[in-house]
């Protein structure tokens, strides 16, 4: 089924008027440029017309904020940016792109921050210059920035009113030690509150990370290699390159299991999040591909464990997992949201048997192919617009600053054996570097302060 | 990869043989998008029986076929990556999914014997009604403020009407819901006549007509289109304090409005929208100055069409077409101690627009994002099929072309005629969740000045603004305060 699929998309990719080589499993042919100030342009014809996707990938997210006090700046910049410059300022920014029709928008990761905006093609050159220009000119006033911490803060409440976040900021808090992924990306509360005192720090956050040799520009759509080249060398051709390289402290291995418990103030069903030590992304060695493999074997719809848990047992209304790439070793997480109270325990107890399932015998063989064929028609389903094809390319050019290591990440698992997930599970679902985290109401006293 | 099909291939054709309306948009995309809608849905739950409909559909979509039980259908989709879905809303209820055409055959199948021929299994009923319980009690009260105020909100503008509670259900309806109510749901909705077959992608020569003879075994059924009665709007403002231990306050308002996408006026009326708060967008005036000029919180917008999950979603979903829709406007979550500021803020807002209309040149530049952005809106070959449902239903043309056009007729008197004749900052339904609801009724009722405490220095301008925003006049009517544990309970 593989090859088949493979055979098709080459067609189909030779029908737009590509050159890609057979078994690639992105379909649409790219070029890669590098301009003089470090400056990357990825270009991607996908042969759907009318419309142009722009992903500006800035490779800084909360894994830059080093700085004690300082997390979730990367976020703040994401809001940050939309205010505008001395020539285009904001409502001159909002003018051009609401000529280009655009819908535009920007997010922040662990590892990255994304600009995004997709609108018609003949306004590519406006939406160019004043792209351009804020992420070489960007200029906001003290009060202005303070204004927008305030947004910032309304993020967070709204955010935190959702008790998966508030776990999953307990995990990470507790799983790491010195690395910047202890925090989430919105930030320690208290960093977010104490943000709009930090003026000054965010100038210099700005001139530290928002360089051109830290950005990737993705064009997508109906858009052609020159055309697109010659405007972004105009555009961003003029943009200094930085010169500073962050510290990023390594995470000391895990010597211990680890547990957190989160109190929830208001009516909700238990979670348990069971997670491990996994290592950072990469589309040579097997590793964190084969731990992606573990995640559907063990933890998908597909897998026992749900058929037992949700549809046989139904102790359980959510399972779900994340083995989600990152430029650094991050984690490995199951989720489950328990329908009574009581069976917390025993739902830990049969994820931790699944964990064990994956290191006590390689997977069947048959079980293998079939993640295989998912993990490639799930890859194939999702290139149907230009906004989505940009969408995908954004995270892996962040990772690896080229479209490529799609095709060899997609290769890579062509090629694992079940002893390949087996040894990955063996090397990395150790009791040492287990983090487990449960969730559960329990109303807040009253009439004490602390 | 992807061919777009070209417009002039859209055939939109009653096949009276069958009695069953499709839709289809072949094309050259190795994907097919099927669309099976029922023009039936919440508003046809039985009395007493609200959730009826979205749970019938559940079974259908998360729930075995009289063959295959449903964990060997999800075990079936997997290597394929393919998975069938439902929506229900008050007027439709659709059935999406895509397979790569390699697939065909093998989702077909499934599609088919779920939709046709449903398991109707114990075990899979019990964990769905939990499941619908759960989405109530758990992720509406405890997880999103936001969803809840909206969903309040349609309650309560729609008391007694068809459209009178949401489209889950009630806690206590569910609980009591059976197997039987659900079966006789089926029988007498999900009919040839209720039918519309959507489907588009790159499928063979024949296929639409199989997929049609298929689905002639379902009853005839009765045209029948449910009477909606005309929705009573508040008198003065009416608000509904949802009290909640929660961080953030969040408020949602709005009004029935008597058009629908249908409407010659339509059109004025979105550019109008547009301007005052596109979603999820910088670009609306309510952001721009409840957000972006002080800092209240992450977003504010407007809406004239029902818009669920607008928190995790840039486009709306297609098929929640509705014969009756509100105009809306949403707050996101405020700090506590500006509540009473926001609410104020968003009223003098509208009362502005009312007043004073649109200027030329915001009715020219909104007029030519909407001309470009309804080209996002279809990117997709399954938003094309569903806008071409859609569409069908509204009885307008292909949607991009439609309101491309009507926007080029349109004029600034057109737009402000709308809101004149449309709009209003009174006679509204206010929902507020938030923790302190007391103090926030005593506040409404007092009239008192609301303030609002910024962390830098704000223009003169402003300042004077905020003295008018803060003692904008509430005339009310009533304010009443209801526990979270309360909504959607009975």
């Amino acid at each position: 089924m593989r090859r088949f699929l493979a055979v098709f998309l080459l067609v189909a990719a030779l029908a737009a008027g590509a050159t890609q080589a057979a078994g690639k499993i992105f379909p649409f042919p790219y070029t890669t440029d590098d301009l003089p100030n470090g400056l990357r342009l990825v270009t991607v014809s996908t042969g759907l017309p009318n419309i142009v996707a722009l992903y500006v990938v800035v490779r800084t997210g909360s894994r830059n904020e080093v700085e004690p006090g300082k997390s979730g700046f990367a976020h703040l910049f994401e809001h940050l940016m939309f205010r505008g410059t001395e020539k285009f300022p904001s409502e001159k920014w909002e003018a051009v792109m609401q000529a280009a029709g655009a819908q535009t928008n920007a997010y922040t990761t662990d590892d990255r921050t994304v600009y995004h905006a997709v609108f018609s093609k003949e306004d590519l050159d406006s939406v160019l210059t004043v792209e351009g220009d804020r992420f070489q000119n960007l200029k906001f006033p003290e009060a202005a920035f303070k204004t927008e911490t305030r947004a910032v803060l309304g993020e967070y409440n709204k955010n935190y009113s959702n008790p998966f976040r508030k776990l999953y900021e307990a995990l990470q808090e507790t799983a790491f030690v010195r690395h910047t992924y202890k925090h989430t990306t919105m930030g320690f509360v208290q960093d977010v509150e104490d943000m709009p005192n930090q003026y000054e720090y965010s100038l210099k956050f700005f001139d530290r990370w928002y360089r051109p040799e830290n950005t990737i520009i993705c064009l997508a759509g109906d858009v052609d290699r020159k055309t697109g080249l010659a405007l972004v060398k105009k555009r961003f051709g003029a943009w200094k390159r930085g010169s500073y390289k962050a510290d990023i402290p390594a995470e000391p291995p895990q010597t211990e299991p680890k547990t957190t418990k989160v109190d929830w103030p208001t009516p909700t069903l238990p979670i348990v999040a069971v997670s491990f030590k996994a290592p950072a992304y990469d589309d040579e060695i097997k590793d964190s591909a084969a731990l992606d493999i573990a995640l559907f074997q063990a933890f998908s719809e597909n897998s026992d464990l749900y058929r037992r848990l949700v549809i046989e047992e139904q102790k359980v209304d959510v399972l779900s997992g994340d083995n989600s790439d990152h430029l650094d070793p991050y984690l490995f997480t199951v989720i489950a949201r328990v329908k009574n109270p009581k069976d917390v325990d025993d739902v830990q107890r049969q994820i931790l048997e699944a964990y064990e399932a994956l290191r006590s015998k390689p997977m069947d063989a048959a079980k293998l192919e079939e993640v295989k064929s998912h993990l490639r028609y799930e890859f194939a389903l999702g290139m149907n617009s230009t906004a989505r094809v940009a969408e995908t390319l954004a995270p892996f050019v962040g990772l690896r600053r080229t479209p490529e290591t799609i095709n060899k990440r997609y290769a890579l698992y062509g090629r694992l054996t079940p002893e390949d997930i087996q040894a990955a599970a063996r090397k990395y679902f150790v009791s040492q570097g287990r983090t487990i985290a449960t969730l559960s109401h329990k109303p807040q006293s009253t009439g004490e302060s602390r | 990869m992807i061919r777009r099909c070209a417009l002039a291939l859209l055939v939109l054709a009653s096949l009276e043989a069958q009695q069953i309306e499709t839709v289809t948009l072949p094309s050259q995309s190795p994907l097919v998008t099927f669309r099976i809608l029922f023009k039936t849905g919440a508003a046809a739950d039985p009395a007493g029986k609200p959730g009826a409909a979205a749970l019938t559909a559940a079974m259908l979509a998360q729930g075995g076929s009289r063959e295959v039980p449903y964990d060997q259908i999800v075990h079936a989709l997997f290597p394929i990556a393919a998975s069938i879905a439902s929506q229900v809303d008050k007027e439709m209820t659709v059935f999406h999914g895509s397979t790569h055409i390699d697939n065909l055959e093998k989702y077909y199948g499934l599609l088919r014997s779920m939709l046709l021929d449903p398991g109707w299994r114990e075990d899979d009923f019990r964990r769905l009604k939990t499941d619908a319980i759960n989405h109530l009690r758990v992720e509406l009260r405890g997880n999103n403020d936001e969803e809840l105020g909206k969903e309040a909100l349609y309650e309560r503008i729609y008391e007694g009407h068809p459209y009178g509670h949401g489209s889950i259900g009630t806690v206590s309806a569910l609980e009591h819901m059976t197997l039987d109510d659900l079966k006789a749901f089926y029988r007498q909705n999900y009919t040839r006549a209720n039918l519309v077959i959507g489907l588009t992608g790159g499928f063979p020569k024949g296929f639409a007509e199989k997929v049609t003879a298929d689905f002639s075994k379902l009853p005839a059924g009765a045209p029948r289109r449910l009477e909606l009665p005309e929705p009573k709007p508040a008198r003065k403002l009416r608000v509904r304090l949802i009290e909640k231990n929660t961080r953030a306050t969040a408020i949602s308002m709005g009004f029935p409005i008597p058009i629908n996408r249908s409407s010659p006026e339509w059109p004025a009326l979105l550019v109008a929208q547009s301007y005052l708060g596109q979603h999820r967008s910088s670009k609306g005036h309510l952001y721009h100055r409840l957000r972006e000029l002080r800092g209240l919180n992450y977003g504010d917008y407007a809406y004239i069409e029902y818009f669920p999950r607008g928190m995790f979603q840039f486009e709306p979903d297609p098929n929640l077409a509705r014969r009756q829709q509100i105009f809306q406007i949403w707050i996101r979550p405020v700090e506590p101690q500006n509540g009473m500021f926001a609410l104020r803020a968003a009223l003098y807002e509208l009362d502005k627009l009312v007043a004073s209309g649109i200027s030329k040149e915001d009715f020219e530049s909104t007029r030519q994002f909407l001309s470009k952005f309804v080209n996002l809106l279809t990117q997709t070959q399954t938003a094309q099929l569903g806008y071409a449902i859609d569409s069908k239903y509204y009885g307008i043309p292909e949607f991009n072309g439609y309101l491309k056009t009507a926007l080029a007729r349109l004029t600034l008197d057109d737009v402000n005629g709308a809101i004149r004749k449309y709009l209003h900052p009174t006679n509204l339904d206010i929902i507020v969740v938030t923790k302190d609801a007391q103090a926030m009724k005593d506040a409404i009722q007092s009239g008192a000045l609301s303030t609002i405490v910024y962390v830098s220095p704000k223009p003169k301008e402003v300042l004077e603004e905020d003295k008018l925003v803060g003692s904008y006049k509430l005339d009310v009517s009533s304010v009443d305060v209801v526990p979270v544990d309360t909504v959607f309970e009975k």
